[in-house]
């Protein structure tokens, strides 16, 4: 804190007012991105189609009652946090192994391989839609949840290994040689020395795999024309000639809670700061 | 100075087998089919590169591209200056840090296909919010049928989606200054601009990096959004290079969408290629 006082400089008129102004541009700000939500928080909570017994704009539970009378929305909200987890459990598995490799070794064609990540998180998966359709039906892979936690490791996989070499890269190399001359074997090193020391980047990652492999929508749709539909398409199917706008709204906001919760996890995490190498 | 070892290979080939999978066995397919003339997947005839002479033959093409350009050049001066603004406005404070950060992480984890539908209520003239202020101050907002209204929606949404990600990662790269380099500076006489620029611009260089490649990447290849807005209206004056090629697929004519995403696809691979190149340029002249 002596520290801190050192590099605030002594409280003058100026000071106050320019503090005054960063508090009002903040509180501008959470007032911005807050505002549409608030707009479909307030919606979810209203009736908004003709009903016999209520007038449109009344205040309601009816939409979220509606909500949990529905096992084809509950389910794809399950549907949605299993593939989910499932990526990130995939990501995880596969990315820290490459990461560490590309962290600690030079070997031959490791800058291809970072070319190809960053190429594979940029291919738009509505250029893979139709052959990843196929692809899947062979492999008996069409509306499973484990489908889609396969099929968005495309871009969740090159991020995964991007955040954990930068975190991995902080930890000196002494780290590893100690353990590895304990007798610890890579798994072992992996699972009891690495794993521990960069949890942080562990939340991190698997914090950028929800939210990709969460709002995902062009795959998620393809992979489940007939069943297990994920939340997105869920509530894609409520639009139709009348479309219950209370009703999707409270769709919507359920939606957003794992997501929330996720974040207010990870908040410190993730400001803890990384460099990226591509 | 790394270890040079071809075995770190084995730690890689998870990754590359899952990738593979997913990424490059597809990506042949796309490349396969995009010189058929394809009714089932099996009747279909060779074509040769009838489909590819057909696309770059049109204006299309150049103008999908030029608007997809425009929206990612409008994309990254909007949203970088913006977003590297609100992290050097993110308060120290533990609580209001972390409050701050959670508003900005919020429009991440909604459903793409929601976005749109929630703008749309939010500037809706009977109970949006926005809507009704245009109302109020008698702007006639009319994102369907004029081309500039629809384009100033898109990026509003875009950029209240995104530049939460563009604040969050430029956030955590200036959290990395240590704060006797302030100290210093203060010592110094440096003044706000010189503390930024050569202090806390420096420090930034690798998280924007990873902003730039997703804002650019994401931005050229909207999809699920725009189309939410007005389905690349009116005109066509929103028509994305991703919407024309969901068009192609909806529409069934996989010959034509193969030819089109492969084009897309050399597009995407020369730009990741230029940011690369730009990237590791940079951080050479950083050490």
């Amino acid at each position: 804190m002596g520290l801190a006082n050192l590099v605030t400089p002594a409280k003058s008129g100026g000071v106050i007012i320019l503090l005054g102004l960063k508090i009002l541009a903040l509180i501008g700000l959470a007032i911005v991105m807050v505002a549409p939500l608030a707009q479909s928080v307030l919606l979810s909570f209203m009736s908004t189609l003709p009903r016999d017994d209520m007038a449109v704009g009344t205040f309601t539970l009816l939409n979220y009652r509606n909500l949990f009378a529905d096992p084809a929305l509950i389910g794809s909200f399950w549907n949605s946090l299993t593939y989910v987890t499932f990526n990130i459990v995939i990501c995880l598995a596969a990315g820290l192994p490459a990461a560490y490799a590309i962290s600690r070794f030079s070997f031959v064609g490791d800058r291809h391989f970072l070319l190809m990540l960053l190429a594979l998180r940029i291919t738009p998966p509505v250029v893979l839609s139709l052959p990843v359709f196929l692809l899947f039906a062979k492999l008996n892979l069409l509306n499973n949840p484990i489908g889609i936690a396969l099929v968005h490791c495309l871009f969740n996989i090159p991020v995964t290994i991007w955040i954990l070499e930068s975190f991995i890269s902080t930890v000196p190399k002494e780290f590893d040689e100690t353990a590895f001359l304990d007798g610890y074997s890579t798994p072992e090193f992996f699972v009891k020395f690495l794993l521990p020391i960069i949890a942080p980047g562990i939340a991190v990652a698997a914090f950028f795999c929800f939210i990709f492999s969460w709002v995902e929508v062009v795959l998620a749709r393809i992979l489940t024309s007939t069943g297990s539909k994920p939340i997105p398409m869920a509530i894609e199917s409520l639009f139709g000639f009348q479309t219950d706008v209370g009703l999707v709204m409270a769709v919507t906001i359920l939606s957003l809670l794992p997501g929330v919760l996720l974040i207010f996890f990870v908040r410190n995490h993730v400001a803890k700061g990384f460099q990226l190498r591509i | 100075m790394k270890q040079q070892s071809n075995a770190a290979w084995w730690l890689a080939l998870p990754a590359i087998a899952l990738l593979g999978l997913v990424g490059f066995v597809p990506l042949v397919a796309v490349i396969n089919y995009s010189f058929f003339d394809i009714f089932t997947l099996d009747s279909r005839f060779w074509v040769g590169a009838e489909w590819y002479a057909a696309l770059v033959g049109t204006p299309d093409l150049y103008a999908a591209l030029g608007r997809s350009l425009l929206f990612t050049t409008l994309v990254l001066l909007i949203q970088f200056p913006l977003g590297v603004a609100i992290a050097l406005l993110i308060p120290q404070n533990t609580i209001a840090k972390g409050a701050v950060l959670m508003i900005l992480a919020l429009p991440l984890v909604v459903p793409w296909n929601m976005i749109p539908a929630i703008w749309l209520g939010f500037i809706n003239t009977d109970y949006g919010f926005l809507g009704q202020m245009f109302e109020a101050i008698g702007w006639d907002f009319d994102y369907k049928f004029t081309a500039m209204h629809t384009w100033m929606l898109i990026l509003a949404m875009d950029t209240w989606h995104w530049v939460g990600l563009v604040a969050i990662l430029a956030h955590s790269g200036l959290s990395t200054v240590p704060q006797t380099y302030y100290l210093a500076a203060k010592i110094d006489g440096a003044g706000r601009w010189a503390v930024f620029r050569h202090i806390q611009l420096p420090k930034l260089h690798g998280v924007l990096t990873m902003a730039l490649i997703l804002r650019v990447m994401d931005s050229m290849m909207i999809y699920t959004e725009a189309f939410g807005i007005n389905a690349g209206g009116p005109d066509d004056a929103t028509s994305f290079l991703s919407l024309e090629l969901g068009e192609d697929i909806a529409a069934f004519n996989y010959g034509p969408a193969a030819a089109r995403s492969v084009v897309y696809l050399l597009i995407v691979m020369v730009v990741a290629w230029a940011l690369q190149i730009l990237s590791r340029r940079q951080s050479r002249g950083a050490l």
